[in-house]
């Protein structure tokens, strides 16, 4: 079913946001690499990585914020938007390998008080091994929010 | 600042740099297909008139195509790292850490973007594997009429 905003009764806390699945791919790891113009060798040269010490090429940290946006821009639709997002790398993310994007909104954010319709979003991305790859925080706001 | 740094580390600390990138409909398409975002609010054009944004906007964090420096290979480090993360720490094994974003307004095709890129703090700390140099890198995205439409701050990690 498409949809373009938010359901009414959706703004109960806390929210579960839609879970997001993504499997990153040397295509795109190296798509991503081209348009930040970021030549870092570890994002597309295995021998490099490998001789780093790393598995094998590493999702960008940049990337990594997207695949966040896009878990909280699925949910957002055209209702609201993301004003501001953080992320910590905890661990490698390499390609193949399914990463699980997971949010959950359980307060309104407390330095916007005032306004109820900002909302704190918690995130967390876990590998098809269980491990925690990253963590984010993002506030997002609803707009009409009543 | 940790004064154990070297003394050109502790120089490259608040310097900084500054770029103006105009963005094109082209630049917005193609780092939402990098990101795998397939909504069509960022490459057409029909569609886009028609939403609330009357035109093709970027993905939230579209400026992370304008961060780094057009820098040609030879100017790059060896490994090929960004030169904005180009401070002679002894460690050369660079991995990204974090960021903290903030998001003014979304990027429009036909913006001029002014990109002011400073290396806020270089720091150490024990890791696992021995000392890890963290390097914290400001960059500020502002439009042609001086408003804000990005911040971020970065966390890069370097070990030996």
């Amino acid at each position: 079913m498409s949809r373009t905003e938010i359901d009414e009764g959706d703004f109960s806390l806390p929210i579960v946001l839609p879970e997001l699945v993504v499997t990153p791919t040397h295509t795109q790891i190296f798509m991503f690499s081209a348009v930040t113009w970021n030549r870092h060798h570890i994002h597309y040269s295995r021998d490099a990585a490998i001789a780093e010490g790393l598995q094998d090429v590493v999702v960008q940290r940049a990337l990594i914020g997207n695949y966040f946006v896009r878990l909280l821009t699925n949910w957002l639709r055209d209702s609201g938007e993301i004003k501001n997002i953080s992320w910590k790398v905890l661990s490698s993310a390499v390609p193949n390998r399914k990463l699980r994007c997971q949010g959950v909104i359980a307060s309104h954010e407390s330095a916007a008080a005032a306004d109820p319709g900002h909302l704190a979003c918690e995130m967390t991305m876990i590998n098809d091994a269980g491990e925690t790859v990253a963590t984010g925080r993002a506030t997002v706001c609803i707009r009409d929010f009543s | 600042m940790n004064s154990t740094l070297p003394e050109a580390v502790q120089r490259a600390i608040g310097v900084t740099k500054k770029r103006r990138i105009e963005v094109t409909a082209r630049d917005i398409n193609r780092f939402a297909q990098a990101i795998g975002e397939m909504n069509p609010i960022h490459c057409d054009q029909d569609h886009a008139r028609s939403s609330r944004y009357g035109g093709i906007v970027a993905p939230p964090l579209f400026c992370q195509t304008l961060t780094y420096e057009d820098a040609s290979p030879d100017q790059l480090p060896a490994d090929g790292s960004p030169l904005e993360i180009a401070v002679p720490v002894p460690a050369m094994r660079a991995v990204g850490g974090g960021s903290e974003y903030t998001i003014h307004r979304l990027v429009r095709a036909g913006d001029v973007i002014e990109i002011k890129s400073t290396l806020k703090d270089v720091h150490t700390k024990q890791g696992r594997s021995g000392l890890l140099y963290i390097l914290v890198v400001e960059t500020e995205f502002t439009d042609s009429d001086g408003r804000p439409v990005a911040t971020e701050l970065a966390t890069y990690i370097k070990r030996a």
